[in-house]
C-alpha cells in the first residue's frame, strides 16, 4: 500500500510516518502542493492524506487539481480549522473522508482502511457475520454468543455490528458517534462509554473470555483471536 | 396575517406621499383659479361698465341735440339699436329680439317716456326707480322676468329726465359658467392624472428602497459576502445603497479579521496538540506498566477536553460578535432529540435519572446540523451534570408556524439564586462544577445566532427549566402573499 503525506507541519508528519510504517503503508511525504502534485501524478499511491492548510495552496485546490490531472485515489483530509466547510463535505460525499485536528491516530488508520476498502460488504456479510463464537443475523436482526441468544436493544445490536466489521482493530468514540448515531461532536460525558459498558454486560457474560476489549485513551476493540 | 399586511397599499408610504401631494397641488391650483377668476371677471366688469358709460354718454349727448320733435324717439330708438349690436362679450344671440341691452328713458316725475327692448320696459323702470339712490358708475340691477341682473349706467339729461342704458350680465355670467365648467373638468382631471403619476413614480422609487432593505435583512440574516442592488441610479436612494454597501464592505473586513484571528488561534493550537497527542499514543501502545499508561490516558483526556473547550470558546466569542458560519439545512428537531435521548438514556439512567419526552410529530427547522447537535448535547450534558439522582427529566417539543419551542425541564434543586440571571454567561458555573462554564453559553449564542432565544428559569413547583425558541423560516411566504396582494390592489 502506498500512501502520500502531505502535510506541512514537521512534527505531524514526522510523528505519523511511524505509525502509517507500522500499518504497512509505504509513505512518501510532501511539504507542499507543488511537490504533492509531483509526487502523485509520477507514482501511483493507493491512498492519500491532505492537510488542508497548506502553504503554497488550499488544501481543498490542491485535491480538486489532483482529480482533474487524473488522481483518483481516495483522499482523508485532515483539517485545524473549527468548522467543517461545504466544500469538504462535498468531497466527502464523492468517497473522500476527513478528519479534524487533534484526532486520535487510531481513528486515523480506521478511516484509512474505511477508504481502502472499496467493497466493504460481501454477500455473506450481508446476512450473517461471524467473530469467534459471537454471531450475528442480520435478517432477524438478533445476536447470539454460542448458543446463547444475546437480549440486545435495536442501538446495541447496530452497535455490536459496527465493533464487528470493524474487530480486531480499534474504534475510536467520535467514529462511533458518527457511524452508529450519526453525530460529529466531542461529548463532554461519558455517554458512548456507558453504551459500550452495557453492550458488555450482555456479550461478555460471566464465565465466558471477554471480547470487547477498552484501549484506555483511544478506544475500543472487538477481539478476533 | 395580521391588519398590518390587510391592504400594503393603503399603508404604504408611496400611497401617503401621493395623496399629500395631490391634496397639496389640487388646493394650490384651485386658488390659483380662484385668483384668475377674479380677475377676469372684473376685467370683463370693467370693459362693459366702460362700454356702459361710454354709450350712455353718447345717448345723452344724442338726446339733448336731437329735437323733440316725432323723430326724436325714432332717433334714440335707432342709436339705441346700433350701440347694442356692440355689446362686449355678446354672445351669439339666437333670435332677433334682443334681450340682453335695454335703453330706457324716464322723466323726471318717474314715468316711461322712451323704451327700447323686449317687453314693455316697466318692470326694469320699477327695479330703477325703487333704487333709493342714483349713482353715476354703473350698478347692478335685478329686473323682474330676468333670471340675470342687468348692468345699468344713466346719465341725467337737461330736461330732468334720465336715460339708462342696461346691459343683461347674461352673457358674462356664461363665460365664466363656460370658464369655470372648462376649469374644474380639467383640474379634476389633472389632479387625477397628477395623483397617479405621483403615485407610481414614489411607489418605484420605495420600491427601490424596498429592495435594499429586503437585500440588507437578506444579508444581516445570512450572507455577509453579498450586497445590496446600486442600479446606475446617482440619487439619493443610489447613494443610500452605496453607503449601505461601504458600511457591509467594513463589517465583512472585521468578521473575516475575527476569522482569521479565531482560525490561526485554532490552527496554531491544534496542530501541536495533535502532534503532542499522537506521539502519546504511540508511547501508550509500548509496553508500559499500568501507573505510566493511566497517567499518559489522563493526559490524552486532558487535550481532548483542552481541544473541545478551545473549539466551544471560540464558537462562542464569533457566535456573540454575531460572526458565527453557519451552513444551514432542514433538521428534524424531534428526530434529533429521539436520536440523542437514545445516545444519553444509558448515561441518564445510571446516573437514576428518567427521561421523557413529549412532542407532536415532525418539527423541521432550518440549522446547523452540527451546531445543533452539540447544543442538544449540551442542554443533556448540563442535566447529568447538575441533576441530583432520581430526578426526571422532561423534554417538550412544540411547533407553531413560525416557531418551534424545545423545553427541558426537570424536578432538580434549580438553578442557584447566585447564578441565575448570568446562567447563559462564559465561566458561570456552580462552585461543584467540573465543566468550563461554557455549555449554556455556547447554547445560548448558537441559538441566538440562529434568530432565537433562550431562558432559563426556575419552575414553581421546584425544578429548573430551560426553554428554546427557533425560529422557522417563514419569509418566502410573506413575501409571495405581499407581491400578490400588491398585484390585487
Amino acid at each position: 500500500m502506498r500512501l502520500l503525506l502531505v502535510e506541512d507541519e514537521p512534527e505531524i508528519q514526522s510523528f505519523l510516518q511511524q505509525p502509517l510504517a507500522n500499518a504497512g503503508y509505504e509513505v512518501d511525504a510532501a511539504k507542499d502542493g507543488r511537490t504533492a502534485i509531483q509526487l502523485a501524478t509520477e507514482n501511483n499511491y493507493d491512498v492519500l492524506i491532505v492537510d488542508l492548510g497548506l502553504p503554497d495552496q488550499d488544501g481543498i485546490d490542491l485535491i480538486l487539481q489532483l482529480r482533474r490531472s487524473g488522481v483518483s485515489s481516495p483522499v482523508l483530509i485532515l483539517s485545524a480549522r473549527r468548522s467543517v466547510d461545504d466544500r469538504v463535505k462535498g468531497l466527502e460525499q464523492g468517497g473522500d473522508d476527513y478528519l479534524t485536528k487533534p484526532f486520535a491516530l487510531a481513528e486515523l488508520l480506521a478511516r484509512l482502511r474505511n477508504l481502502l476498502r472499496r467493497n466493504p460488504a460481501t454477500s455473506e456479510e450481508a446476512t450473517r457475520l461471524r467473530v469467534l463464537d459471537l454471531e450475528l443475523d442480520f435478517i432477524s436482526r438478533r445476536a447470539s454468543r454460542g448458543e446463547e441468544v444475546l437480549n440486545l436493544s435495536p442501538q446495541e445490536f447496530v452497535l455490536l455490528t459496527y465493533l464487528c466489521r470493524h474487530a480486531g482493530r480499534v474504534v475510536t468514540r467520535s467514529m462511533l458517534l458518527s457511524e452508529v448515531w450519526g453525530m460529529r461532536f466531542q461529548p463532554n460525558t461519558n455517554v458512548v462509554d456507558v453504551h459500550i459498558y452495557r453492550l458488555r454486560g450482555k456479550v461478555d457474560t460471566e464465565g465466558r473470555d471477554p471480547l470487547i476489549k477498552t484501549l484506555r485513551g483511544i478506544g475500543y476493540v472487538l477481539k478476533d483471536r | 396575517m395580521s391588519s398590518k399586511t390587510a391592504n400594503p397599499v393603503m399603508h404604504s408610504a408611496a400611497w401617503r406621499i401621493s395623496l399629500w401631494a395631490t391634496l397639496a397641488f389640487a388646493i394650490g391650483t384651485l386658488l390659483v383659479f380662484v385668483m384668475l377668476h377674479r380677475f377676469v371677471a372684473s376685467d370683463i366688469q370693467r370693459r362693459s361698465d366702460a362700454w356702459l358709460t361710454g354709450e350712455v354718454a353718447v345717448l345723452g349727448d344724442v338726446a339733448g341735440r336731437t329735437p323733440k320733435d316725432r323723430l326724436y324717439s325714432r332717433v334714440l330708438s335707432e342709436v339705441a339699436e346700433l350701440a347694442s349690436r356692440e355689446v362686449p362679450d355678446k354672445l351669439r344671440s339666437n333670435s332677433n329680439e334682443n334681450d340682453s341691452v335695454f335703453f330706457l328713458q324716464a322723466g323726471d316725475d318717474g314715468t316711461l317716456k322712451l323704451w327700447v327692448g323686449s317687453g314693455d320696459g316697466l318692470p326694469n323702470l320699477a327695479a330703477i326707480r325703487a333704487r333709493k339712490f342714483i349713482s353715476d358708475v354703473p350698478y347692478d340691477l335685478n329686473v323682474q322676468g330676468f333670471k340675470q341682473p342687468f348692468r345699468v349706467a344713466s346719465v341725467r339729461l337737461d330736461d330732468g329726465s334720465h336715460i339708462y342704458l342696461g346691459l343683461s350680465e347674461k352673457d358674462v355670467i356664461r363665460v365664466l359658467n363656460n370658464l369655470r365648467f372648462r376649469f374644474l373638468f380639467l383640474w379634476l382631471l389633472i389632479v387625477l392624472f397628477g395623483s397617479v403619476i405621483v403615485f407610481f413614480v414614489t411607489r418605484r422609487m420605495l420600491g427601490h428602497v424596498r429592495e435594499i432593505t429586503e437585500a440588507a435583512s437578506r444579508i444581516g440574516q445570512s450572507d455577509l459576502s453579498s450586497r445590496v442592488p446600486t442600479g446606475k441610479r446617482n440619487d439619493e436612494v443610489g447613494h443610500l445603497a452605496l453607503t449601505l454597501n461601504h458600511m457591509l464592505d467594513r463589517i465583512e473586513t472585521s468578521v473575516h479579521q475575527l476569522h482569521t484571528i479565531t482560525e490561526s488561534l485554532a490552527h496554531d493550537i491544534r496542530s501541536p496538540l495533535t502532534a503532542i497527542r499522537g506521539k502519546l499514543e504511540i508511547v501508550l501502545s509500548s509496553d508500559l506498566k499500568v501507573e505510566q499508561s493511566e497517567q499518559i490516558v489522563s493526559v490524552i483526556d486532558e487535550l481532548d477536553r483542552l481541544s473541545e473547550f478551545l473549539n466551544t470558546s471560540l464558537d462562542v466569542a464569533e457566535a456573540k460578535a454575531d460572526a458565527l458560519r453557519l451552513s444551514k439545512t432542514d433538521v428534524d428537531l424531534d428526530e434529533l432529540v429521539r436520536i440523542m435521548i437514545d445516545l444519553y438514556e444509558p448515561s441518564l439512567s445510571e446516573k437514576g435519572l428518567r427521561v421523557s419526552l413529549r412532542s407532536a410529530g415532525p418539527v423541521t427547522v432550518l440549522a446547523d446540523a452540527a451546531l445543533l447537535h452539540r447544543v442538544i448535547a449540551n442542554l443533556l450534558d448540563n442535566e447529568i451534570n447538575h441533576v441530583p439522582a432520581s430526578c426526571t427529566i422532561c423534554i417538550t417539543l412544540g411547533a407553531s408556524e413560525n416557531a418551534a419551542t424545545l423545553i427541558v425541564e426537570d424536578d432538580g434543586p434549580g438553578f442557584d439564586a447566585e447564578i441565575g440571571p448570568q446562567v447563559f454567561k462564559q465561566r458561570v458555573k456552580r462552585r461543584d462544577s467540573k465543566g468550563h462554564g461554557l455549555g449554556l453559553a455556547f447554547v445560548e449564542a448558537v441559538v441566538r445566532a440562529h434568530g432565537g432565544s433562550v431562558t432559563a428559569s426556575n419552575r414553581p413547583d421546584g425544578g429548573a427549566s430551560l426553554s428554546i425558541t427557533w425560529p422557522r423560516e417563514m419569509e418566502e411566504k410573506i413575501d409571495v402573499s405581499n407581491s400578490l396582494a400588491l398585484v390585487n390592489g
